[in-house]
């Protein structure tokens, strides 16, 4: 018996994964354009998938209000700004972005997003005096490797004792890039096995709960 | 937190111009665009938005005189959703028509932001003009100089990103360097320089501009000097406390300790 559900979209994804593969490995132009079709289409679907989440905001965050949940004024703000961008954005043409709405972006969201990213140093400054204490030996290796990576990183000591950028060089070489390299052998290599799971139907999880 | 921020705000209202080192992965950064041939095409990724544009803005201000000083001619596009709205805030900064007399169409343009991540990436380097037919203004590609000839990506010299996203950042290196072989540049968060290292260590990536330090480096370098190296006295008087801050804790901790037992 076939269930409809779950079989078309495993074969969609075993027929799309195959031409995939096939784009990577061989140079037959019709694999060539059937791929580069389907590329294109996948870039039309990511692009709707963005307007699906400012439903989903819509449809979340109405709920929110509607059950007036704790801080649902915020979300009352998030909902109108939101329309404000969208309401300013599809005014003001289809190509240019407009002197409104670039005054918008530079003055609210440019300041707010720069000020989340920037608001990191402090939490960094105080994360790096509770954890970094030499409690034992592996935290001691911990401080001394962290102590040396920082003083490396401001630019003012290696300016004046260029050694000390060679020693965070060689910190970052053979013993982070090494220990790095083994983690993406082993990451690399489960996402071949997820991929060849995912072809052959054995990986499910991406057709949602059922 | 008030120390941190004093020592932040001090050299921002009065820059100290503090000595600083140019590191190997920003002058290889500055090397490879120097050292392409005049009239090299280079696919140009701005992928970051509000978040990434105090770091890495500087940093892409710096590159693109270099890019312009040396005649080359700049594809840009935006995979982070942001990066349209990036482009004039660049532009604005470069001014390539008054500083390099640049004509748009000509010596650069801009596809504006496409959208999937590594598809995007896949779709500009198989086949442009079966991805789009518009640049972000609306122009038909086919109707720009720069684009004669240029459609896939044996027709670029140089694939150069500036990113926030780690996706983003090793995706154009399994797109544009395993895939077709092109020689890759790429601009990141300081704290991302760990993951992308060991792809400029086997030269998958041919230059690395890593962060603040990066984009003052490479300021410093095309003599363009701006908010990065600024920002560098910043990140000279921060880190110095942070510093001091670890060194008091361990000395507190220990003689707490000792007077415990």
């Amino acid at each position: 018996m076939v269930d409809y559900r779950r079989d078309i979209p495993l074969a969609i994804t075993f027929i799309i994964g195959v031409i995939a593969v096939l784009d990577y490995y061989t140079t037959f132009e019709s694999i060539s354009n059937t791929f580069t079709v389907i590329k294109n289409w996948g870039v039309v679907l990511q692009a709707f998938a963005l307007g699906l989440g400012a439903i989903n905001l819509l449809r979340v965050h109405g709920r929110r209000i509607s059950e007036k949940r704790d801080g649902w004024y915020f979300s009352v703000w998030l909902l109108a700004m939101m329309f404000i961008f969208i309401i300013v954005g599809l005014m003001t043409g289809k190509y240019e972005a407009g002197a409104t709405y670039s005054w918008l972006y530079n003055a609210i969201y440019l300041p707010l997003g720069a000020t989340m990213y920037s608001s990191l140093a402090f939490y960094m400054a105080y994360g790096s005096y509770k954890v970094l204490r030499a409690r034992n030996f592996e935290a001691g290796l911990l401080f001394i490797t962290a102590v040396l990576v920082i003083i490396g990183n401001t630019p003012i000591f290696p300016a004046m004792f260029p050694s000390l950028f060679s020693l965070r060089e060689w910190i970052f070489g053979p013993i982070v890039g090494g220990a790095y390299r083994g983690i993406r052998i082993g990451v690399g290599m489960g996402a071949v096995v997820l991929g060849i799971r995912t072809l052959v139907g054995l990986e499910t999880g991406y057709l949602g709960r059922r | 937190m008030t120390l941190v921020l004093i020592s932040m705000i001090i050299p921002a209202l009065n820059p100290l111009g503090l000595p600083l080192m140019v590191g190997s992965m920003s002058k290889a950064w500055y090397n490879t665009i120097d050292e392409a041939p005049e009239g090299s095409v280079i696919l140009f990724d701005i992928g970051f938005g509000s978040g990434g544009y105090p770091s890495l803005g500087p940093g892409t201000i710096a590159a693109f005189h270099q890019m312009f000083e040396n005649g080359h001619k700049i594809i840009m596009m935006a995979t982070a959703l942001e990066g349209s709205m990036m482009y004039p805030l660049i532009m604005a900064s470069v001014k390539p028509e008054q500083n390099y007399d640049a004509v748009y169409g000509e010596d650069w343009m801009f596809f504006g932001y496409i959208a999937g991540g590594q598809t995007a990436m896949a779709g500009i380097l198989g086949d442009i003009r079966a991805l789009t037919s518009t640049d972000f203004e609306g122009n038909d590609v086919d109707t720009l100089p720069i684009m004669d000839g240029v459609n896939s990506a044996d027709d670029f010299d140089i694939v150069a990103y500036v990113t926030t996203s780690g996706d983003t950042s090793e995706g154009w290196v399994y797109q544009a360097y395993s895939q077709y072989n092109r020689p890759v540049l790429g601009g990141m968060l300081s704290m991302m320089t760990t993951s992308m290292k060991p792809y400029y260590d086997t030269g998958q990536i041919l230059g690395l501009m890593d962060g603040i330090k990066g984009a003052a480096d490479l300021e410093f370098l095309t003599g363009h000097p701006g908010d990065a190296i600024i920002s560098s006295d910043i990140l000279s008087f921060s880190q110095t406390l942070v510093l001091i801050f670890i060194a008091l804790g361990n000395i507190a901790y220990w003689m707490q300790k000792k007077g415990g037992s």
